[in-house]
């Protein structure tokens, strides 16, 4: 049973950050838009932006490997997820309440610490792929002496 | 995805540390790191230094594999570019960390985290490319001139070398100096709200001596050398300028939290100075070669409201507030020698002879606290106390109201330094502390080198 502390990765609201590495070892990332799962993170759902995410596509089409960062802007409580890609697809339109639930959620934390609304709003986050992933490791990332602690 | 190229120097506002940055970095097996950065440093158009604080995941993956890709944002506009960087070295020493080190010092100090949460180096990277990342916003950026934002100075630097330099010339002693600086800071910086602490040696501890844009003036408020941001520059004689205040604060006290979690004690958390709210310090060293003078701080509620260029011009606006300082405090000692004479026998008036006082005021010094207490209100501590306490106590007992700087000088139980004793400044703070907190009772300037006591109520002493 994976912890409270770890199950805020999936509010609405979590700063979400991907990273991926091509077949030559080089690394690219971006900003994700939601992330799900319902099998208690064994495996997650995260959603990118279609117009910002094309290099993390081709990435995970060739090495599979992925980790999501997700972050509280306002606490800094952070976990990563690390593991591998199974599917890559255009995110389905039943979908898309999870990423304008997430993009109002973070505009309403971004706003709390002056970053105003509107210009939150402003991030594309529409048409947007689905990374399906299985979560192999699971790490701490709030900054301080436990950073980089396994968690999983 | 269509990409631009751009240069560093470009996107400059994106090196300000407002909007956090991302890095991703690979380990040997190919398995991928990402995670945000607490400080992307500008070195120059083909390199950038990023903070390491922690033997993390990341600098571990470095020395796997030197590529990394970092993305960065437009604090005004969230737009973002991606940097594809190789790590070239670490720096642990010299300018550059140095200047990193300061920021993250400030913040340490700040949280009371100094020496958990500490620059360990300086990792310098090779940028490779630059990318603006279009499709990023749904839009086109906004543009930030019709927004009427802009980081760059208001008028030219010659200009206002000279505005500056001419309220500084015109200014007659110590406290009009340090009222005209702030005062021509607010007029052609717009700088609303700013103070000068100057550095007391003796006790190594910073006063605030003068302040503009508060409600309260915090006159005579002590910071300690390397107690929070001030006392940070001032322990590193360094200029410090920081932007999003309020995340790096929070950033910090995530650390704290984390840490405190384990068995090290840590510092009290010290709150900053002046606005509760502000989101950037702009805090200079005012220095005389490597001698501290004082520091100048100004805050601001707008995290950019400081940029590179207030950074690289007020060093030089400084150095001429620091020489006009030290000059202030140097000529205070010309006009003591004939002021010597005057004390001596002009104005015999006795406290009790002075205008019929309307009220009564009750000093107390408490000589174990080398503090004085009016009303049993805090109003003073050491040199300034202990000179409040013998004019009171000479007037009382002579009737004399007016005294020299000189022969306090020279009474060696006040404790002055032998050099250096800032006479003049100690003077200032007990004359702002009294007319906040007893102003029936005051220290008027009479000349150069003299001063008066006035007391509009009839006086209590008593000693503990």
């Amino acid at each position: 049973m994976t912890d409270q502390r770890v199950k805020r990765c999936l509010d609405p609201g979590m700063s979400l950050l991907v990273g991926t590495v091509d077949a030559d070892g080089a690394p690219s990332c971006c900003r994700a838009v939601g992330l799900a799962s319902n099998d208690d993170l064994a495996t997650v759902t995260v959603y990118l932006p279609l117009a910002t995410s094309q290099r993390i596509i081709q990435d995970v089409a060739t090495t599979h490997r992925i980790a999501v960062a997700a972050t509280h802007v306002i606490d800094h409580c952070s976990v990563q997820l690390k593991g591998t890609a199974s599917t890559a697809r255009l995110a389905r339109q039943d979908e898309a309440p999870v990423i304008t639930e997430w993009l109002d959620a973070f505009s309403s934390v971004l706003d709390a610490v002056g970053v105003p609304r509107r210009v939150t709003l402003s991030l594309n986050h529409w048409p947007a792929f689905a990374v399906e992933m299985r979560v192999d490791q699971l790490f701490e990332q709030t900054p301080g002496p436990n950073a980089g602690s396994q968690l999983k | 995805m269509t990409t631009t190229r751009v240069r560093l120097s470009d996107i400059a506002r994106c090196f300000q540390g407002i909007v956090p940055s991302i890095i991703a970095t690979s380990d040997s097996r190919g398995m991928p790191n990402v995670t945000y950065l607490s400080q992307v440093h500008l070195v120059d158009d083909r390199h950038v230094a990023l903070s390491c604080q922690f033997f993390n995941k990341t600098r571990r993956n470095l020395d796997e594999n030197r590529s990394a890709c970092v993305e960065v944002n437009d604090p005004l506009t969230l737009q973002a570019y991606r940097l594809r960087v190789t790590f070239l070295r670490s720096e642990k020493t010299g300018p550059l960390f140095d200047t990193m080190a300061l920021r993250i010092n400030a913040i340490a100090a700040a949280t009371g985290m100094n020496g958990v949460f500490r620059l360990i180096a300086a990792d310098v990277f090779e940028v490779q490319s630059v990318e603006e990342v279009h499709g990023f916003l749904s839009g086109p950026p906004p543009d930030t001139c019709a927004l009427g934002v802009s980081l760059d100075g208001l008028r030219t630097e010659m200009r206002g070398l000279q505005w500056v330099s001419q309220r500084i010339t015109h200014a007659t002693d110590l406290e009009s100096l340090l009222t005209e600086v702030l005062s021509a800071l607010e007029e052609y910086f717009n700088f609303a709200h700013t103070s000068v602490l100057l550095f007391d040696e003796s006790r190594r501890v910073l006063v605030t001596m003068a302040s503009r844009g508060y409600g309260r003036s915090g006159v005579g408020a002590e910071v300690a050398l390397g107690e929070g941001i001030i006392g940070t520059v001032a322990l590193g004689r360094r200029l410090l300028r920081l932007t999003s205040l309020e995340a790096d604060l929070r950033y910090g006290r995530a650390i704290r939290r984390e840490t405190a979690a384990g068995e090290r004690s840590l510092d009290a958390e010290i709150p900053p100075p002046g606005l509760p709210d502000a989101q950037s310090v702009l805090a200079i060293p005012l220095k005389i070669g490597d001698r501290l003078v004082g520091v100048l701080v100004a805050e601001d509620r707008d995290p950019m409201r400081f940029g590179e260029w207030h950074e690289a011009y007020l060093e030089i606006i400084a150095n001429q507030i620091a020489f006009s300082i030290d000059r202030m405090l140097d000529r205070a000692d010309d006009g003591d020698a004939d002021a010597e004479k005057v004390a001596g026998s002009a104005s015999r008036n006795r406290l009790a002879s002075q205008p019929t006082p309307r009220s009564r005021r009750r000093l107390t010094y408490y000589r174990s606290d080398d503090a004085v207490f009016v009303d049993d209100e805090y109003l003073i501590r050491n040199i300034p106390a202990r000179i409040l306490w013998k004019v009171l106590s000479e007037s009382v007992r002579t009737g004399r109201t007016e005294f020299s700087n000189r022969e306090m000088r020279l009474d060696p139980s006040l404790g002055l330094p032998p050099v250096k004793d800032n006479f003049e400044s100690r003077l200032i703070l007990l004359r702002h502390r009294l007319k906040e907190k007893c102003p029936d009772l005051q220290i008027v300037s009479t000349g150069r080198g003299r001063f008066a006591l006035r007391a509009g109520a009839a006086i209590e002493m008593i000693e503990r």
